[in-house]
């Protein structure tokens, strides 16, 4: 602090508000609306109106009710699959973007992140209309023979979720995938051919686990983002395709039953939470440096 | 190993990127077991010369043959040749032993021969106590070692060093040349050291191949290049030396006579066929090294010529001298080496001084 101390006065209270303002605004913004919802969750509600008084009713409902705990572990695995779809999918083309020269490289890079400037609900739509039953997907099953006439497992129900999510979600997984696999040095690579070792030696050996941070942030980013959906599962899950998401907003929404809500809201921040840090334990590589 | 036989031998080999060429026909024979420094100024081509024989680059044209067969189109994982990289470039997710044992597990040697190698080269290269640390918990120098050790365990034929010792401060590189040059001794396996410090080069070399613009000017012993430069370049490049240009006189059995702007200076021509052969009043230099040269007593005689003294360095056992000789046309700035003194040098700045050199400490190379 001896720096301040030379500061002029005006200088001074001029950062001190910088400084102010940069913990301020993320505790405003964010820490203090988690703190209400975690607040409301111990709250009830009376013919529409909250009742002010602490309860455990919230989560006790939701621990023995039938209905959340099977949907919110369902809704878990769904996500899960959507992540491994996604990273799967996500790296071959990640890789393959990094095998690219120059300015090549980058334009294909561009391309594949382009449907995120794109309106979320148009894609939902596009992609609706791509697994319907008389969808593209459909039509070019028929036509190669695979199925005998149009089937209705592509769409409103939890296949479509499942694929939808992953479709929207690629880029997401693409992104932190091919940074990781940029990052790794060249001459890595050229010392294990070096040592003698094969191409594919050299992929399993060096590459894939030098990347493999990338792959868990891309798998918790995927993760995080499906979970918090409700518009997919609602546009394209039907009535089978019943996901936490939906039961949530159907708290805020319909039931308007906020305090029951926001208990759900803080059972799904907890494994937000648990899935960041897991990919941030992951996503950690020992010894950055070379 | 025996160091007359040819191991590897580059013949007529050219490299070129895109439409820039950056080796024009070199040819170059490696001994088997000698210790090889490519020394070059940066953009010499001394690292493509590393990396085609490494088969980190394919060749433009010409060929290279190991023990008389030609590999130039052998993969680099299937060429008996290690690496030393310039940044090291261990594997960050494996440990020391990891990284050492890479080269045997990936031909799939036994896990317990792996073990045994790795506790071997380790102790080689002295860091036994380090096997299980990861790269990045290790030093410069204590990296350099896992990479050499990493590099000998497969027991290469040649073992690759691209200025291994650039990144290090000057002690530890002290220390490292030695160490390279022990460990060169006890294994016995030929080194390839690129580098474009000469004074590393001259410390460990066995030859010494001098290249500048992708071609290869002069290849020997440290004290051939030293004392018998075959052209301008590596007389001004290998260590500090003194050129003074003129024309040629007639031979003089093991000597040549050059007439200079310092007058008549005889220097040594045996076993320089081509200084012999060279024709009368051809352009060329005399060439002394700044210890070579001499306070005189006298300014009559051969290699006798005087000057006057325009700076003094004190560089700790030694004092260089910058001399300002030759008449106003034809000015000659030299310099002067002598030993340093404790109550301060002999001479001053400003002073006129008579100076000799040797006729056989002197060389000539042609312009």
């Amino acid at each position: 602090m001896s720096k301040a101390g030379s500061m002029q006065p005006r200088e001074r209270r001029l950062s001190l508000l910088v400084t102010v303002l940069a913990f301020a605004l993320p505790v405003i913004f964010v820490l203090v609306p988690l703190a209400i919802f975690l607040v409301y969750s111990f709250f009830s509600v009376d013919q529409g109106t909250i009742v002010y008084a602490p309860t455990l009713g919230n989560y006790v409902r939701f621990f023995t009710d039938p209905i959340f705990l099977p949907v919110f572990w369902n809704t878990i695995v769904l996500c899960v699959s959507v992540a491994v779809i996604c990273i799967l999918l996500a790296y071959p083309a990640a890789y393959f973007l990094t095998t690219l020269r120059g300015r090549w490289r980058y334009a294909l890079l561009m391309l594949l992140l382009v449907p995120l400037l794109m309106s979320y609900v148009i894609k939902i739509y596009a992609i609706r209309s791509i697994l319907g039953l008389n969808g593209f997907l459909n039509k070019a099953l028929v036509a190669i023979g695979i199925l005998q006439q149009p089937s209705t497992l592509f769409v409103f129900n939890m296949n479509a979720i499942l694929l939808t999510l992953s479709l929207l979600l690629i880029p997401f997984a693409i992104l932190p995938i091919f940074l990781s696999l940029e990052r790794i040095p060249q001459t890595l690579l050229r010392a294990s051919d070096d040592l003698g070792a094969s191409g594919l030696q050299t992929f399993l050996r060096i590459t894939l686990p030098l990347s493999l941070p990338g792959v868990a942030s891309a798998a918790s980013f995927v993760f995080v983002l499906a979970i918090g959906d409700f518009l997919t599962p609602q546009m394209v899950g039907g009535i089978s395709g019943f996901t936490f998401g939906r039961i949530l907003y159907s708290q805020f929404g319909t039931a308007y039953n906020w305090p029951f809500g926001a208990a759900l809201s803080v059972a799904l921040a907890i494994v937000v939470i648990c899935a960041i840090l897991i990919g941030e334990r992951f996503g950690r590589s020992r010894g950055t440096s070379v | 190993m025996n160091q007359n036989t040819d191991l590897l031998t580059l013949r007529s080999v050219s490299k070129s990127y895109g439409k820039v060429p950056v080796l024009h026909d070199i040819d170059l024979s490696i001994r088997d077991g000698e210790f090889l420094t490519v020394l070059g100024p940066s953009g010499s081509g001394k690292t493509t010369v590393l990396r085609l024989i490494g088969g980190l680059e394919p060749l433009t044209a010409g060929e290279i043959r190991l023990d008389g067969q030609d590999i130039s189109r052998m993969p680099i994982n299937k060429r008996p040749f290690n690496t030393v990289f310039q940044d090291y470039a261990l594997f960050p997710h494996m440990t020391v032993s990891g990284n050492v044992g890479y080269g045997l597990s990936v031909r799939h040697v036994q896990r317990r021969e792996i073990a045994r190698r790795v506790a071997e080269a380790l102790e080689l290269v002295q860091l036994g106590r380090f096997a299980d640390r990861f790269p990045a918990q290790l030093s410069g120098g204590q990296r350099q070692r896992v990479a050499l050790a990493r590099a000998l365990i497969c027991q290469p034929r040649l073992i690759l060093l691209d200025e291994p010792l650039a990144a290090l401060d000057l002690e530890l590189r002290r220390q490292m040349q030695e160490f390279l040059k022990s460990i060169q001794r006890e294994i016995k396996t030929t080194f390839l050291f690129v580098t474009h410090d000469q004074e590393e080069a001259i410390g460990m070399a066995d030859r010494i191949c001098v290249m500048q613009a992708g071609h290869i000017r002069q290849l020997g012993t440290p004290h051939e290049l030293y004392y018998k430069p075959n052209c301008e370049f590596v007389a001004r490049f290998f260590g500090e030396n003194n050129l003074v240009a003129g024309k040629l006189g007639p031979v003089q059995g093991e000597q040549r006579p050059i007439e200079t702007a310092l007058g008549r200076l005889v220097c040594s021509i045996s076993d320089q066929p081509h200084l012999k052969a060279a024709p009368d009043g051809a352009n060329a230099f005399a060439a002394f090294r700044p210890e070579a040269l001499h306070l005189a007593d006298a300014t009559e005689g051969d290699n006798r010529f005087s000057g006057t003294i325009a700076d003094l360095a004190f560089a700790g056992s030694s004092t260089v001298a910058t001399i300002a000789a030759g008449s106003d046309t034809a000015a000659q700035r030299l310099r002067l080496r002598i030993p340093s003194r404790i109550d301060g040098s002999a001479l001053k700045a400003g002073e006129t001084v008579s100076l000799s050199f040797a006729p056989h400490e002197g060389h000539l190379v042609l312009a």
